[in-house]
């Protein structure tokens, strides 16, 4: 047993003497690579240490095509040449900022303002200038030999074909925010690089911008290639088909023309998106040119050419909140569809008095010629009648008041909370007072309107390399087949019956359904005009909802918009 | 009876302190001149750490191994749950405004816990005892493994295969061992994250991304090799001035003391690290209690396979597999538990029965 014992112990001591053996045989292997590092190899070290001739070439990968539903390219790339510099080889960088200032005709202050801004590392070229016109790049590339550091780069630019046409569905490049940066660093993005900033390029900015590559290279002196030490081929972006319709897009945001105000065109069956437009727009291409200028006035205008009216613009709806009292009113049994009220042109709560639009009154009325229209008296005594829990509640059901879950940036636009005064209750079934939504809302919410009661959610992205992505689902809103039918029946006289509101929508081609809204904003005089509507009315193919911002009543432009949208196909 | 504390031990760990602090003050310079005095902080509290343990009885420390360890595995499991996002990993945990890295925690933890359950299991040890202690080694690497953290977790399974070998490991349970080790390695390629896999791929060519990974071993390697027989000068390193070194004041800082000190600042560092694992193993070999033993064997296994890996990856002999260099590479967790496994290793010294 004792000898047992010893001979374990012996076996742990050899053991630890073997551990040691082991950490110091590595450790002996460390001083063999230290030796031929520093020592054999050294020199040849110090040279490379002290020239620096290692650089980095990136090649940027170009980003994927965004293509509308028939193949049309919303957003694609062209080849432009760019001027950069390398930080440690340029020894005197004002006196090559004087002479390319005179090769390209910009001031020497501000390429040394570029260059300074987009250095990062002592061999990384740093882009001074963008987009220089084939003839200069050619001017430059024959005296290069007298400007020490100066490259010009092959660069591949985003470009839209369409300018303006979808730009705040496609949205804009820039270069990575301060914050971002660190996590796109991960993902290969480097400081220079451009990445998607708001929109699709934005949102699909994972897919689309591909992976980088470049190449590795040992330069000479003279900044001449001696051997490429590496290269990693850039792989292109996906390729994303989009359901929207660029002719159609065109088309509407056309006949706004100046005024501002957005337009949302869904298939109602299915949710997708035919057609989002915001005015006023801008031109993504001044992004990709990064042109500072033109980006600061977009910036800087009153108007907000960036925001996307569409999904974040909230307005006050006006009468087109009346189809959803409507149906709180018939789905409570509060009304008939054949239930009678007087207009007298006014109506007096407590001691305020509210006017209908019509101050002469439209006298006694039905549900449907209340609708065709639309007399605020009739609604402001059936909304009192729900009650301000039925009432918000069938508005948050119709989608007001939370987000449609669009994948971008989208306003949840604002329904009342607390408790609200008699005269408030009858101002939110007639869509003013404490009611904001989104033009994305109202085109749901008609669209379920038009389905039969499908509340869908709206989507864009059709195909991704080639893959269909499966369109999101929709939930149901609890409403009556025969109160539909009532409000359809309504909406097309809206548009078809001489005395209707939107008559002005009316069309030889093809029969339209809508709902025209005046809302009254806070600046006296001044309206959005509102229209929402479907076409055809027996089996729709499109439903729409269009706003012009104080541009007066919804029975004028947003109505001819929507004929132009309507007769578009048919 | 008790002894003295080893001297020379002491004198090794504040001579790597020391020479980090050096080194950090010229790899900070044009990155964050701050790194230095957080780094002599932590160089200071890990120093008392390691005092205060040293004053303890080791067989104490080993005493509460089972708590500890428990406590440790739980970290992990919490950082993975909630740990913030840093450097695109899970593993830190901030608590009242200080991070604090629990994969550090759980290498003390699981060294203390094979001590025990190996120190208690007769030699040779049964196939059962290598399974056991080889899964109480798995459960924090395998926590750690998915942070995503290589380098760390590989710690973790060397500590236990140095402390199993020493424990008594059979030669055919190492040969077994070995198969199983190789007949893994598809099964591990498939686990592991894209950026792993490339770090890989890089090691056995630099050149396959140049861009990526690859760039730091070349410029790491092209630093060291510049230093020649007595460097560049402190601060005067130009791979290092330059930011041509990514990472330089932790993981790489060897990379600079290869730069600017050359050959032979570069073969001090080595010795030091040799001396330590030369008076580590002295301090087993003198204590005749097993716990003991086998406690300095996993501490000596730690810190010696860190350092040949550390240093290896910095020189292109190793995948670069985020190991720090112990008490040299910038890291308050880090310097704290190597400090107190330095604690450790004098307080088997002081309270071994001989």
């Amino acid at each position: 047993m004792s000898c047992f014992y010893l001979c374990y112990l012996c076996d742990v001591m050899t053991r630890l003497i073997w551990l040691r053996r082991i950490l110091w045989l590595g450790l002996g292997l460390l001083i063999i690579r230290l030796a031929q590092l520093q020592l054999v190899e050294g020199a040849m070290y110090r040279d490379l240490a002290e020239h620096n001739r290692i650089r980095v070439v990136p090649q940027l990968a170009p980003r994927g095509l965004l293509l509308d539903r028939t193949g049309r390219r919303l957003a694609t790339n062209v080849l432009s040449f760019r001027l950069a510099m390398v930080p440690q080889e340029t020894p005197d960088p004002s006196a090559v900022f004087t002479h390319l200032s005179r090769l390209t005709n910009t001031p020497a202050a501000e390429l040394s303002r570029t260059f300074t801004r987009q250095r990062t590392l002592p061999f990384v070229p740093a882009p001074v200038l963008a987009n220089l016109p084939k003839i200069e790049a050619l001017r430059i590339e024959e005296v290069r030999g007298k400007l020490p550091g100066v490259l010009i780069e092959p660069v591949v630019t985003r470009a839209y074909p369409l300018g303006e046409t979808a730009s705040h569905l496609i949205g804009y490049l820039g270069q990575p925010s301060a914050d971002a940066f660190p996590i796109l660093k991960t993902y290969g993005v480097r400081p220079y690089d451009l990445v998607g900033r708001a929109g699709l390029e934005w949102h699909l900015d994972q897919l689309l911008h591909g992976r980088s590559g470049g190449e590795l290279i040992e330069v000479d002196h003279r900044a001449r290639q001696r051997r490429l030490l590496g290269f990693r081929q850039p792989v292109p972006g996906e390729s994303v088909t989009l359901t929207i319709d660029a002719r159609l897009q065109a088309l509407i945001e056309r006949s706004f023309g100046s005024q501002a105000g957005a337009c949302v065109v869904l298939n109602p069956s299915t949710g997708e998106v035919l057609a989002m437009v915001s005015r006023p727009g801008f031109d993504p291409n001044r992004f990709a040119e990064q042109d500072q200028s033109a980006i600061q006035r977009f910036l800087d205008d009153s108007g907000s050419p960036l925001m996307n009216r569409a999904t974040s613009g909230a307005y006050l709806p006006g009468s087109i909140a009346k189809l959803v009292t409507a149906i709180a009113a018939l789905e409570h049994h509060v009304i008939q569809p054949e239930s009678t009220f007087e207009c007298r042109g006014a109506l007096r709560i407590g001691d305020r008095e509210f006017h209908c639009w019509k101050r002469d009154g439209h006298g006694l009325i039905s549900l449907h010629q209340a609708i065709q229209q639309s007399c605020n008296v009739y609604f402001m005594q059936v909304g009192r009648r729900v009650g301000l829990p039925r009432l918000r509640a069938e508005f948050a059901q119709a989608g007001f008041g939370h987000r449609s879950g669009w994948l971008m940036d989208e306003q949840p636009g604002h329904l009342p909370s607390g408790r609200l005064t008699e005269g408030e209750v009858a101002l939110l079934a007639i869509g003013q007072g404490q009611i904001l939504v989104t033009p994305l809302q109202e085109a749901v919410m008609v669209s379920a309107i038009a389905n039969g009661g499908r509340l869908v959610t709206p989507w864009v992205v059709a195909e991704v390399g080639g893959h269909a992505i499966p369109p999101p689902g929709s939930r149901p809103l609890e409403v009556s087949r025969r109160s539909l039918e009532t409000l359809r029946a309504a909406m097309i006289a809206v548009v078809n019956d001489p005395q209707g509101t939107g008559f002005s929508a009316h069309s030889d081609r093809v029969r339209i359904a809508g709902k025209t809204g005046t809302a009254q904003t806070h600046l006296p005089g001044h309206t959005h005009g509102w229209f929402v509507g479907f076409c055809p009315a027996d089996a729709p193919q499109l439903a729409m909802a269009i706003v012009a911002e104080y541009g007066g009543s919804g029975g004028g432009l947003p109505a001819s918009i929507a004929k132009g949208i309507c007769e578009f196909d048919a | 009876m008790r002894s003295q504390d080893d001297r020379l031990l002491w004198g090794v760990a504040i001579a790597l302190s020391l020479i980090s602090l050096v080194a950090l003050r010229s790899a900070s310079a044009t990155l964050n001149p701050s790194l230095v005095w957080r780094q002599a902080v932590w160089v200071a509290v890990g120093a008392c750490a390691g005092w205060f343990v040293s004053r303890v009885a080791y067989f104490r420390w080993i005493h509460v191994a089972v708590p500890f360890y428990a406590l440790s595995v739980l970290l992990l499991v919490v950082v993975e749950a909630a740990g913030t996002m840093k450097l695109g990993a899970e593993r830190w945990l901030t608590i009242g405004g200080l991070s604090l890295q629990p994969s550090e925690v759980a290498k003390l933890a699981t060294a203390c816990m094979l001590a025990r359950y190996l120190g208690s299991r007769p030699s040779p040890l049964s196939l059962r005892s290598l399974v056991v202690s080889g899964a109480l080694a798995s459960w924090p690497a395998v926590l750690i493994l998915v942070q995503p953290d290589l380098g760390t977790a590989t710690i973790l399974w060397a500590v236990w295969f140095g402390t199993a070998w020493v424990a008594g490991m059979r030669r055919r349970h190492l040969a077994g061992l070995c198969l199983f080790a190789v007949a893994l390695l598809p099964v591990g390629w498939h686990v592991l994250k894209d950026y792993q896999r490339a770090r890989l791929l890089v090691f056995l060519n630099p050149h396959v991304d140049p861009l990526g990974t690859g760039y730091t071993i070349i410029q790491s390697t092209i630093a060291i090799g510049s230093g020649q027989w007595v460097g560049r000068g402190w601060m005067a390193g130009t791979q290092n001035q330059l930011n041509f070194l990514p990472e330089r004041h932790a993981d790489f800082l060897y990379s600079v003391i290869g730069e600017e000190w050359g050959f032979l600042g570069s073969c001090v560092v080595v010795g030091l690290i040799g001396c330590l694992i030369w008076r580590a193993v002295r301090i087993a070999v003198k204590n005749s209690e097993r716990e003991g033993r086998m406690l300095a064997a996993a501490l000596t296994s730690w810190i010696g396979y860190q350092a040949v890996i550390n240093m290896g990856m910095v020189m292109g002999l190793a995948p670069v597999v985020g190991i720090p260099l112990p008490l040299v590479s910038y890291g308050g967790s880090a310097m704290v538990t190597t400090w107190m496994a330095i604690g450790l290793l004098q307080s088997i010294h002081r309270f071994g029965i001989r």
